[in-house]
């Protein structure tokens, strides 16, 4: 029986330590009087004066000792923890991994301490969808096609195999790992079909649909585990190599898997957090949106610092401030994507080449207010184009976002409101490009890939190579490519103002609604390059609504099912084609993730 | 400009407009050159300018101003000044200028116009007349521009992407065109005849007065007349520099520029440098008395000028001295008819029957067709004008399957470049889509070119059997098919890659390369002019056009002729064309319309890509929410 005494003492242990003590976990009356008043006697606020314990006096022979108290300083670890649970039939299945697995990192692979975890993710999606597209200018796909504006309707699918493995060097839960090194290729098959031809590829020869394959390597670091710098195991650690980084809690300037170094750490009982990093962006897959190693890395450099601080000024709610620093010397390119489209530069205005330095200082907020939850994010850009390419001339970037969403939780349902402003270029011949442009954004909000507007490229026919907005991207910011482009200061900007909610309707099953409306912030730019006046501001509503199954109430098996559809307003509809068949876009996406 | 000139905007826009120019130096300059030319206001938002005369004084000045920066940068060169309908005022060789021009794409590529001498004269009268006949009060477009879009990509040296949208447009206002009226023989009728076409090459640039076009200058001074490969380094182009210096003063309003101007996107180039680049104060240099007979002098040039003293006045544009002026008869049912008129104010080609058998073409038919496109232009949404959302301003012509001229009609302001192209497009159309085409290109020694073209789409090619635009036919008439995708072969009208240049482009140079060379000939006074008549092919006396922009004309199945519109973008030339000729069926109910969609050309698909037949805009009409104008008809 002695293992099942050493269980109690450890559990016995954590609780002692426990940081649910510290955090105001409500304690037990008795036993908070046991802990703290009987050991060493002190007094405590608005409790009676601790009084001398008697012994029970002995009440008949033999009397049994009261048992001894445990304290962790007298604790010896047995030598083989790893297979103590084995003792109560907890055992070892390589494909579960809710059991004990040495390839999830529950058991060392040699040594104490040598840890190695995997994961896949298998994602599929399925995406139905009508976006506006041209037709061909040399040929079309269908004889009769005699306008601009062709049939819109495609089909995506897409497959990611992700298969992560990870070195890790360390102890326990509690303290961070020494070193660890992970590499996380992503096996990818995707299809694009559509009604068009020169859409898939430059060349019309080339059809309307097109097939892909691609491995990407999305993580491959090492992270090497500088120090301790508390008991608490506050620590400093660097990590280098392509690794996820978000400068933001919702992916709003720079959300990516990049190549880069990375000092970063905590303070404070982690209530201060920073980092430190620079990145070299990586030449993504035109079709996956994945990392291509084989190609030369981009020109393009991306520096963060940042600071996070928890409970400020009330628990619950973490303020992030930063400055990020990106330059770009992209200038002497003229780069093709993998379908033959120029993609640096864009090929709209004088089509000649630019660099740009910009540095974007941003205030984030994220958490939770009492029982309002309040996310906002603000950022000023501020920079120096080479190139506008509209004048010919040198000209200022400085432009402006903010975005903000509260929420509030009602039981199982939440209501959320989403508000968000880009600035959006006035002149686009002036001397100051005004509009906002991020790095590399992936917002993860108002719906994020569920909403029209955000999920699809809508091609900008008529007025050059360039997307109104990327895909998954919230910003008009009419790049040739959100994964390939450069960014562009010369855009129209945005106004949304959306509500939705997040509503588990029962524990495996939750439906998100998103309605935003979104308009314009100035169209001068779209005027000049579709040489046509008058433009409206209004983009319409975008419709959207998510529904995902966890028939087993966790991770492992996700299915998704979400709708979007955009009813245009004036300013689309003075973009693209309004006929009574085509009342509203729609976006569908069906998305099956499975994970080990 | 008085914010009635802009109908559809509204009293803010004008204001927002008002703010906007009193913050921005160059708009401010284009506002106030613009309200200098007092523009009068018709409806649809088309505005026609007030009469402006480039003088005698004027042309003085700006060769005196060219002359200056010329000698600045010891750059002897000739200078040629023309009005806006091509008739040339003055042409200024300076001593030491090369008197020989050779023509040279930069491609290394012979044959054609490839390394031919050509006269000073002649580069620097080509030069002007482009500088002069692409531009009008709403859009200026030099050389530089022309260069932009005559090239196998657009943007020129951009991969896969297809050519430029007035691919084959040098090879128009052709010496034997039978449309241009000749030096001396018709005083100054316009348009007049270009002795090498269109030119491409950096140096040519609009005039304007008080903000109406008035005509061009050309120069040349390095003794060869070229392109621009590399559009995208600027360049320090002595030509351009000292056509720039005598423009100050007569230069365009920075608004309407074609580096304001979009073409699916791209800006057009303008010129590389601005007046900060030039050598010389230009208001500082001698007068043209001073160097008149010393650094230089007035050149007779046998075909189009005759030296005097001074230069010459030019005509007043819209005038019938000009020969181009409002319809005074009524016909089109519409005030901003303009037509070709002679001296006499009559106009040249009023509509007439065709000369095609029982089915033809008649006078009210032709009357109605030309009345419905010039409708069509009005409402549309131009392409290539500030400000935006300005009409589209073309000019029409309808011929009968014989080539002859039914009628023909413009807008007041459409570039007079047009003209010419229209014809040529009207033409070519009608050609391509009859049953003779392959044997009057046969008879004309094009056998070759029949030959490849049924290997390439079929036999059926070139007999009649289908209805053939210029959208059609440019399709096969690209180096690459399809066009524009590097590595692919020719398109059968076309020389390969390696063999073409904007010098010799196939088929529609090798029809009238002859007359070309004869011209120059008679130019350098070695032998007599060209004929009055294009190609060998007596269906084509004007050449054939390439880019985009008509339609054949047909009773039922049965060919009756063709409509060509030029003018605006080449998608607008389309709509033009295409919906002009279909409102008019309508209307007229005899038959007439556009081909069957059965025996249209984008029925067929050599190497599997199918040709294009008509491409109407995006957003093609002011005004209106109708994004597929064209789509079921």
């Amino acid at each position: 029986m002695r293992p099942w005494s050493m269980l109690l003492a450890v559990g016995l242990a954590l609780s002692l330590s426990h940081p649910a003590r510290a955090a105001g976990y409500q304690i037990e009356p008795s036993l908070a009087e046991d802990l703290d008043i009987a050991q060493d006697g002190r007094r405590l606020p608005g409790q009676p004066p601790p009084v001398e314990e008697t012994p029970a006096p002995e009440t008949g022979p033999p009397a049994v000792a009261p048992p001894t108290r445990d304290y962790p300083r007298e604790f010896i670890p047995v030598p083989d923890r790893w297979r103590l649970i084995e003792e109560i039939g907890v055992n070892e299945h390589w494909w579960n991994p809710y059991s004990q697995n040495t390839f999830k990192g529950d058991r060392p692979l040699f040594g104490n301490d040598w840890f190695f975890s995997t994961s896949f993710v298998n994602d599929t999606v399925f995406e139905p969808r009508t976006v506006p597209t041209p037709v061909g200018v040399q040929s079309t796909k269908n004889s009769r096609e005699i306008d601009t504006y062709g049939r819109i309707g495609q089909a995506f699918i897409n497959e990611n195999l992700l298969s992560s493995f990870s070195f890790t060097k360390g102890d326990t839960a509690f303290k961070p790992p020494e070193f660890e090194f992970r590499v996380t290729p992503v096996f990818n098959v995707n299809y694009l079909s559509v009604d068009e031809v020169g859409i898939v590829n430059a060349d019309p020869r080339k059809g309307d649909t097109r097939q892909k394959t691609f491995v990407g390597l999305q993580e491959a670091f090492i992270d090497y585990h500088l120090r301790d710098v508390s008991e608490r195991y506050d620590f400093d650690s660097l990590r280098v190599g392509i690794q996820p980084f978000s400068t933001d809690f919702r992916g709003f300037l720079f959300q990516d898997d990049q190549l880069g170094a990375r000092l970063f750490g905590n303070r404070d009982n982690n209530l201060w957090q920073y980092n430190l990093a620079m990145f070299q962006r990586l030449e993504k897959d035109t079709d996956s949106g994945l990392n291509d190693v084989t190609q030369a890395r981009r020109k393009d450099w991306v520096l963060v610092t940042n600071l996070y601080r928890q409970d400020l000024p009330w628990p619950g709610l973490t303020q992030q401030i930063t400055v990020v620093y990106n330059r770009n010397r992209e200038r002497g390119e003229r780069f093709y994507d993998d379908n033959d489209f120029l993609v640096r530069p864009a090929p709209i205005g004088d089509e000649r080449g630019h660099n740009y330095d910009v540095t974007y200082a941003g205030w984030n907020m994220n958490g939770h207010i009492g029982r309002f939850n309040l996310m906002s994010s603000a950022y000023y850009a501020n920079g120096y184009d080479s190139h506008n390419t509209f004048s010919g001339k040198p000209a200022d970037i400085r432009a402006e976002f903010a975005a903000i969403e509260p929420s509030v939780d009602f039981d199982w349902l939440r209501v959320r409101l989403s508000g968000l402003y880009a600035s959006g270029d006035r002149n686009p011949y002036g001397r100051t490009e005004t509009g906002f442009d991020a790095i590399m954004e992936n917002p993860q909000f108002a719906g994020a890939d569920t909403s029209y507007w955000i999920r699809q490229a809508i091609p900008f026919i008529g007025g050059g190579g360039v997307v109104l907005s990327g895909r998954n991207a919230i910003l008009p910011s009419l790049r040739t490519s959100e994964d390939q482009g450069q960014s562009n200061f010369i855009n129209p900007g945005l106004l949304l103002f959306g509500v939705g909610s997040d509503a588990d309707i029962l524990p495996e099953l939750k439906l998100s609604t998103n309605a935003n409306y979104l308009r314009f912030q100035n169209t001068s730019v779209l005027e000049v390059l579709r040489q046509q006046g008058e433009i409206q501001d209004r983009i319409g509503f975008d419709l959207s609504a998510a529904l995902t199954y966890r028939p087993f109430f966790t991770q492992n098996v996700v299915l998704r099912l979400s709708g979007g559809i955009l009813i245009p307003q004036q300013g689309f509809k003075d973009l693209y084609v309004s006929q009574d068949k085509q009342r509203y876009l729609y976006s569908v996406l069906a998305d099956i993730v499975l994970t080990y | 400009m008085a914010p009635e000139s802009r109908p559809r905007r509204g009293a803010e826009g004008a204001a927002r407009e008002a703010v906007g120019r009193r913050r921005r130096g160059h708009a401010l300059r284009a506002a106030a050159a613009c309200a200098a030319a007092a523009l009068s206001v018709l409806s649809f938002g088309v505005v026609r300018a007030e009469a402006q005369q480039l003088t005698s004084d004027a042309v003085a000045q700006i060769i005196a101003q060219a002359v200056g920066e010329a000698t600045a940068r010891h750059q002897p060169a000739t200078i040629a000044v023309v009005d806006r309908v091509g008739n040339v005022l003055g042409v200024f060789r300076m001593n030491g200028a090369p008197l020989d021009v050779t023509i040279t794409s930069g491609r290394g590529v012979v044959g054609g116009l490839e390394n031919a001498v050509v006269p000073d004269t002649a580069a620097a009268i080509a030069k002007a007349i482009t500088g002069a006949y692409l531009s009008s009060n709403g859009n200026a477009f030099t050389t530089r521009t022309a260069n932009y879009i005559v090239q196998e990509h657009f943007a020129p040296g951009t991969k896969d992407q297809p050519s430029g949208p007035l691919f084959g447009v040098q090879f128009s206002q052709l010496p034997c065109s039978d449309l241009s009226s000749r030096f001396p023989t018709s005083g100054m009728i316009g348009p007049q005849r270009s002795p090498l076409g269109l030119s491409a090459d950096p140096g040519g640039i609009p005039l304007y007065s008080g903000g109406v076009l008035v005509g061009g200058i050309g120069v040349t001074s390095r003794g060869v007349y070229s392109d621009d490969l590399t559009v995208f380094v600027t360049e320090s182009d002595p030509d351009e520099l000292i056509a720039l210096a005598g423009t100050v003063g007569f230069d365009a309003p920075a608004g309407i520029r074609a580096n304001k101007i979009t073409i699916n996107g791209l800006l057009l180039p303008y010129t590389d440098v601005d007046t900060t680049a030039l050598a010389a104060n230009p208001g500082a240099a001698p007068s043209f008395a001073a160097i008149n007979g010393t650094a230089g002098a007035l050149v007779s040039v046998n075909g189009y000028y005759t030296a005097g003293l001074v230069p010459l006045n030019g005509t007043v544009y819209g005038t019938p001295a000009s020969g181009i002026a409002p319809d005074s008869s009524g016909l089109f049912g519409n005030a901003q008819a303009y037509v070709l008129v002679d001296a006499s104010n009559v106009n040249r080609f009023a509509p007439r029957p065709g000369t095609d058998g029982a089915l033809a073409l008649t006078a009210a038919e032709v009357q109605q067709i030309l009345a419905q496109a010039l409708a069509v232009g009005l409402q549309a949404r131009s392409q290539i004008r500030q400000p935006l959302n300005s009409a589209a301003q073309v000019s029409s012509f309808v011929v009968d399957t014989n080539g002859g001229i039914l009628g023909a009609v413009r807008a007041p302001d459409a570039p007079v470049f047009g003209i010419d192209v229209a014809l040529q497009k009207a033409r070519t159309a009608a050609f391509f889509s009859g049953a003779y085409a392959g044997n009057d290109l046969a008879a004309a020694g094009m056998g070759g070119y029949v030959g490849a073209a049924r290997s390439f789409v079929g036999q059926a090619m070139l007999t009649g059997a289908y209805a053939f635009t210029d959208r059609a036919n440019g399709n096969l008439s690209r180096p690459y098919y399809p066009d524009g995708i590097d590595g692919t072969p020719n398109g059968p009208f076309s020389n390969p890659i390696n063999q073409w240049s904007i010098f010799t482009d196939g088929l529609q140079l090798d029809l009238v390369a002859a007359n070309i060379v004869q011209h120059v000939g008679f130019i350098f006074g070695t032998n007599p002019d060209t004929v009055v008549a294009c190609t060998g092919v007596a269906r084509l006396p004007n050449g054939i056009q390439i880019f985009p922009g008509s339609v054949p004309i047909y009773r039922g199945s049965v060919l009756v002729g063709g409509i060509g519109t030029s003018g605006d973008g080449v998608d607008q030339d389309d709509l033009v064309s295409f919906l002009g000729l279909n409102n008019a069926g309508g209307v007229l109910n005899t038959g007439i319309g556009n081909a069957p969609v059965g025996i249209r050309a984008d029925n067929l698909s050599p190497m599997g890509v199918a040709l294009r037949y008509v491409n109407c805009p995006v957003d093609p009409f002011l005004g209106q929410q109708n994004q597929n104008a064209c789509s079921g008809k």
